[in-house]
């Protein structure tokens, strides 16, 4: 029973794993990948750890991956195009390593496993929330509490980067459908000043700008 | 054989609860027609059986026999998988609610009203949702229709916004009784006479509001069904869909609202519990079903009193309003649970209330 459901969802993983490497579409790999991680999540469960499992599946499938596939469908992604390869130098240390990964696992298989007195305790609550919970704000407060500050870094550097320039002062009075440009673009002297210039037509952002105009079909 | 008992006790309760829901999903679809009428000051479906009673039964069969169109240039296998995804997700999360007490039969022995205690049941609830939005996004951008990836990007951004307010809003709770394990969580809204107890009346009245505003986002229903705003978007992420395939986003959008009432019902208004569960166990079950409806009206009755949200307030309501109140409540929920306080008053009032319970 606990082996059938073991191939089930290890293949569903594996399954997953490769599909996502070999598709050429981007959306299609995203989707492999979420059927990677619920895979995974069904492992978790069945070695008595549903918490992560439950958290794999919150964070990885339905946080990340919802931005991922959220990106992929706002820019339009296209399909990938087979390229010529450029760092074929790498594919025999590829190989290596692959190798070893599959020697490690041999290793795992046939000695640790295969040693006796490995100790068979009973670690029924090993998994459960209460203890992640208990073990995380006691004998692992630091690296928690070091953790979130990471995070809380990363949510402060992503705001920077996305309010940099391109504000408006609050009585710009601009009407939707005006072009707003950074004065940098405008005067290429005065690097770092970035208050917005508007401007209300096509052809006065055109002047602007410098930019030639490309003249409209006339024809018809 | 013991385990044989088991597995069968938990297909017969899949099967059963299955049953149960489909049939109160498709007279929700029915009393939200007949509701709407109402306040339209109109009479509704009326015709097929007695009070419209057997329209669910045709309009299913309607969706059955009408012709399923493609669109040429839709991407076929995401476009066959998004439906499915919907459907499955809002269905997988029924296992997980108490429909009642423990209940004990002549011959079968003692029953438990639920299909799967597990210790992360209200983790699972929040995860299974949050995959569900893969269905809505993914029909939006196979359809190859503007209007349709409108609909989809509409309802993944919306979705990871109110998904945050929906969690944070149900830790309260969580720091309250301790466990994410819905069953206990419904024990211990027992009370005196099975109404005192219940988390909404002076635990989590914030917490409430929050996760029944969140709620309503997350089920795509008015005042926040920008992602099928019929008046911008023809019909959203599912312009495209015909026949049963469009059937199985109605069926999943409506699972969805039963879900959340299930989950409002089970964290804040005490489950099962209700005078006189104790000696008549299987009157939880009403109580469960009954509040669950309660549930159900309230979002018909914002359905047609409502106006929609315009998509900028949606998300500065989003992330500028339920997001700050969720985290105080939960700063004020910790606080209250590390100091004496709250016992103090919890205890009071729970003796004046005992007074008359």
């Amino acid at each position: 029973m606990v082996a059938i459901l073991f191939i089930l969802f290890a293949g569903l993983a594996i399954g997953c794993a490769i599909s996502m490497v070999a598709q050429r579409n981007p959306l299609y790999s995203a989707i492999s990948l979420i059927g990677v991680f619920i895979g995974l999540a069904c492992l978790y469960v069945m070695l008595a750890a549903p918490f992560i499992a439950a958290v794999q599946v919150i964070v990885y499938a339905g946080a990340i991956m919802v931005l991922v596939v959220f990106v992929i469908m706002l820019l339009n992604v296209e399909e990938e195009e087979r390229r010529p390869l450029r760092l074929r130098a790498l594919m025999p240390i590829a190989v290596v390593l692959a190798a070893i990964l599959f020697a490690e696992a041999a290793f795992i298989i046939f000695f640790v496993h295969a040693s006796p007195g490995t100790p068979t305790t009973n670690v029924s609550d090993i998994g459960l929330t209460s203890s992640i919970g208990a073990g995380l704000f006691t004998s692992y407060l630091l690296p928690f509490e070091i953790t979130s500050l990471l995070l809380l870094m990363a949510i402060v550097g992503a705001i920077t980067l996305a309010r940099r320039g391109g504000l408006l002062p609050q009585d710009a009075g601009v009407v939707p459908g005006d072009q707003v440009f950074p004065q940098e673009l405008l005067d290429r002297r005065q690097v770092g000043d970035l208050s917005p210039v508007a401007t209300h037509s096509s052809e006065e952002a055109e002047r602007l700008l410098g930019v030639k105009r490309t003249s409209p079909n006339k024809s018809g | 054989m013991e385990d044989l008992k088991h597995i069968g006790f938990v297909i017969l309760g899949i099967l059963v609860a299955f049953f149960v829901v489909m049939t109160l999903v498709a007279y929700t679809v029915l009393a939200e027609r007949r509701v709407l009428g109402f306040i339209q000051g109109r009479l509704g479906p009326n015709r097929v059986g007695p009070g419209g009673f057997l329209q669910p039964l045709a309009d299913l069969l309607k969706f059955i026999f009408k012709e399923d169109i493609v669109p040429d240039k839709s991407t076929r296998f995401v476009y066959f998988l998004a439906p499915v995804i919907a459907t499955t997700a809002a269905l997988m999360t029924i296992v997980v609610y108490p429909f009642g007490p423990e209940i004990n039969l002549p011959i079968l022995g003692t029953l438990r009203l639920v299909i799967a205690r597990f210790d992360v049941a209200l983790l699972y609830v929040l995860g299974v949702t949050s995959v569900g939005v893969y269905g809505v996004a993914l029909a939006g951008w196979s359809s190859n229709n503007k209007y349709s990836l409108m609909g989809g990007l509409r309802s993944a951004a919306q979705m990871i916004s109110y998904e945050l307010a929906l969690g944070l809003g149900l830790i309260g709770v969580i720091l309250q009784s301790g466990t994410l394990e819905l069953y206990s969580i419904v024990e211990q809204q027992a009370g005196h006479f099975g109404i005192t107890g219940w988390n909404l009346i002076w635990a989590q009245p914030l917490g409430f509001i929050i996760y029944l505003i969140a709620a309503i986002a997350e089920t795509n229903r008015v005042p926040f069904d920008l992602p099928e705003a019929e008046t911008e978007l023809v019909a959203g992420f599912h312009t495209e869909y015909s026949a049963m395939k469009f059937a199985l986003f109605f069926l999943a959008e409506y699972v969805n609202m039963f879900t959340v009432s299930m989950l409002a019902t089970t964290l804040f208004l005490g489950g099962w519990n209700g005078p006189f569960v104790h000696q008549l166990p299987w009157l939880g079950v009403f109580y469960f079903l009954g509040k669950v409806i309660l549930f159900l009206f309230l979002y018909i009755w914002l359905r047609g009193t409502l106006p929609r949200f315009r998509f900028d307030q949606l998300m500065s309501f989003g992330w500028k309003f339920l997001v700050p109140a969720a985290i105080v409540n939960i700063v004020l929920t910790a606080t209250l649970q590390w100091t004496p306080l709250f016992d103090w008053v919890s205890g009071y009032l729970k003796t004046a209330t005992g007074l008359w319970g």
